[in-house]
């Protein structure tokens, strides 16, 4: 608690009084009402549930495998999602800056085989961004779903099946409702880890798409507007707080059981 | 799936007509293991048939063969007329009370006993009135819209027999189904379930390790030892005449000596002891295994005789309520169980008491002693 205290709620606080700086609103005025400020932060959120999708879409199979497939391949199958998870992010949004550039190995893989004539623009644009975004929080997405995978009981699956269920109902009406607790709570991760993310988004982005983190940045680097940066920040913590509560009332009839 | 084993085809045709659930020759192994080596059983319809086990007798598979969660290497299932040897559980019509209810938990009571409806495309008003009914007929009216964690253990069961029932299933297997509840209720919802089971005229089949259990509910029992079929019968049938010394030791409490018969009707024991065989004693020299139910055996008093009577002194004292276990030890070397009613006056032996025993030859029971 005097960890929490000390190094969250006090820094946090201080923040709070640093975006009213000098008693004025003016700072959150421009964050709100600023068309090209607004946007920023739309985009931001567009993008994070870009990434929650894809990584859902992703991740909800391999977490399947993990939690399904006989030994010794769930084992290896984590070293697999885990090993670019130990690795540091800067050196694998480099790596991507490699894959993915226009003179980067896809691409000239693509030119040298013929299949394409002129380089597709995977860097420095939303693309870039989504791959690298993606990569990077998987196993967010992954290791939820998978905890909650293993503990569903498989008599529950040979029960429908023995009532009449269809392979594609017994999934529809059974184990995906089962696993939803999972799914909550590996999107509710990617999209708030997605919302404040910095690094990817900056080095693969390429300056062209900004995020409300990249944003901050800018302010406090650049114009070294540290009370704009504070309202922004604080703006970002909100809307944190506002989509874990959506999420946990949209799903709340679902999940009552759980 | 696996493919049928070659020569299948022409496996004698089973003609169905005896049972409801017939099985022919069901042989099922697992690598080197024979869970199930030859499996002949007819279920007649409107019965309740137990199959009676120990674990590792091969029930479970039995079980699983009949659900379609197995596939059998050798023989057929037949529902009817019709095989169902690899149809796939889904298209059994088969309806199945699982060993922790395998309730649905993110769907409510009434949901779960949907489910198959909704499986069959049964429109949803029809599905309602069935589900209606159903609740009301295991005595779940109004809860219909609790979450199976809402419900006690035997509201649990009672739903979970409702939905293997509600969609008028060919058969209805149960797995176990009161192994999870206290004692007092298991009771109760064993004679609910019998009723149920005979008021609707339902074809079942049981599956249990408990004897007891299998007295109660069973018109017939199947024992199963070693991934065989070894007796088939009516509960009084395996209680009062079991075929092997695996059979008497496992239904009800038995005593039982290994015994090689001697001339002139009697049998002599391991210590020397000599027993007076029943009347249908076996030839001299043979192999015999003989069973004494704990009830038999008589107290004898001053002066009074039995064909078989021994002395000896108590060692231990059960009281089971109406009736009292005692262990003894008779002179000979050997110990028995009996049972007898509890007598308040002084009349039960006490620790140690030293007591006369005795039963007539047609009080034991012949058994294949291997």
């Amino acid at each position: 608690m005097a960890f929490l205290l000390a190094f969250y709620l006090v820094p946090v606080g201080l923040l709070l009084l640093q975006s009213v700086e000098g008693g004025s609103l003016a700072a959150y005025d421009k964050a709100l009402t600023d068309g090209l400020y607004v946007g920023v932060l739309l985009d931001t959120m567009l993008i994070a549930a870009y990434v929650s999708i894809v990584c859902l879409l992703l991740g909800y199979p391999v977490a399947y495998f993990l939690a399904a497939a006989p030994a010794p391949w769930p084992t290896v199958g984590i070293i697999f999602v885990l090993l670019p998870f130990w690795t540091s992010i800067l050196v694998r949004t480099y790596g991507w800056m490699i894959l993915l550039g226009r003179n980067g190995i896809i691409n000239r893989l693509l030119l040298e085989s013929g299949l394409i004539s002129a380089p597709f623009p995977l860097l420095n644009n939303m693309t870039g961004v989504l791959i690298g975004m993606v990569h990077v929080l998987l196993p967010y997405m992954v290791f939820p779903i998978y905890a909650v995978m293993r503990r569903v009981d498989t008599g529950l699956v040979s029960a429908a099946e023995g009532l009449g269920a269809p392979g594609w109902q017994i999934f529809r009406r059974v184990y995906f409702p089962l696993t939803l607790p999972g799914v909550l709570a590996g999107v509710t991760l990617v999209y708030i880890l997605s919302i404040g993310f910095f690094i990817t988004p900056a080095l693969l982005g390429g300056g062209k798409v900004i995020m409300i983190a990249v944003l901050i940045e800018m302010q406090v680097r650049q114009f070294l507007n540290w009370s704009f940066a504070a309202a922004l920040s604080a703006v970002l913590l909100a809307a944190t707080l506002l989509v874990y509560l959506v999420l946990r009332r949209l799903f709340r009839s679902d999940l009552q059981w759980s | 799936m696996n493919a049928p084993p070659p020569g299948n085809s022409i496996h004698t045709t089973p003609t169905g007509g005896e049972g409801d659930l017939t099985l022919v020759g069901i042989v099922r192994r697992f690598g080197l293991v024979t869970a199930l080596a030859g499996i002949d059983l007819a279920v007649r319809k409107g019965e309740m048939l137990t199959i009676l086990g120990p674990s590792g007798s091969g029930k479970t598979t039995l079980l699983k063969v009949v659900a379609g969660f197995e596939t059998p290497d050798e023989g057929d299932v037949l529902l009817g007329t019709r095989a169902i040897t690899f149809a796939t559980p889904a298209k059994r019509d088969i309806g199945m009370v699982f060993q922790n209810y395998a309730l649905f938990p993110h769907m409510t009571v009434a949901q779960n006993i949907a489910f198959p409806l909704e499986m069959r495309k049964v429109a949803k008003a029809e599905a309602a009135k069935r589900v209606d009914d159903v609740l009301n007929l295991v005595d779940l009216g109004g809860l219909g819209d609790r979450l199976p964690r809402q419900l006690s253990g035997g509201q649990q069961q009672r739903a979970a027999l409702a939905r293997a029932i509600v969609f008028g299933p060919r058969l209805l297997l149960l797995d176990e189904p009161f192994g999870a509840l206290d004692r007092k209720l298991r009771e109760q919802m064993q004679l609910e379930v019998r009723r149920l089971q005979q008021h609707l005229g339902l074809t079942a089949l049981f599956v249990t390790h408990d004897q007891e259990e299998a007295l109660i509910l069973s018109d017939r029992i199947a024992v199963m030892d070693r991934g065989r079929i070894v007796q088939l019968g009516t509960p009084q049938e395996i209680y009062r005449h079991p075929v092997n010394r695996f059979v008497a030791g496992f239904i009800g409490e038995s005593n039982l000596f290994q015994a090689r018969v001697a001339s002139g009707g009697y049998a002599v024991l391991d210590g020397g002891a000599r027993f007076r065989l029943p009347a249908s004693a076996p030839p001299e020299g043979t192999e015999v295994g003989l069973l004494l139910r704990p009830e038999r055996p008589r107290r004898l008093a001053n002066g009074a005789a039995a064909e078989n009577s021994f002395a000896g002194s108590v060692v231990e004292v059960v009281y089971l309520g109406e009736t009292v276990k005692y262990r003894i030890r008779l002179d000979p070397g050997f110990e028995i169980i009996v049972r007898w009613p509890f007598q308040s006056s002084g009349g039960s032996p006490g620790k140690n008491e030293r007591v006369t025993v005795g039963w007539n030859g047609d009080d034991l029971h012949l058994v294949q002693w291997s």
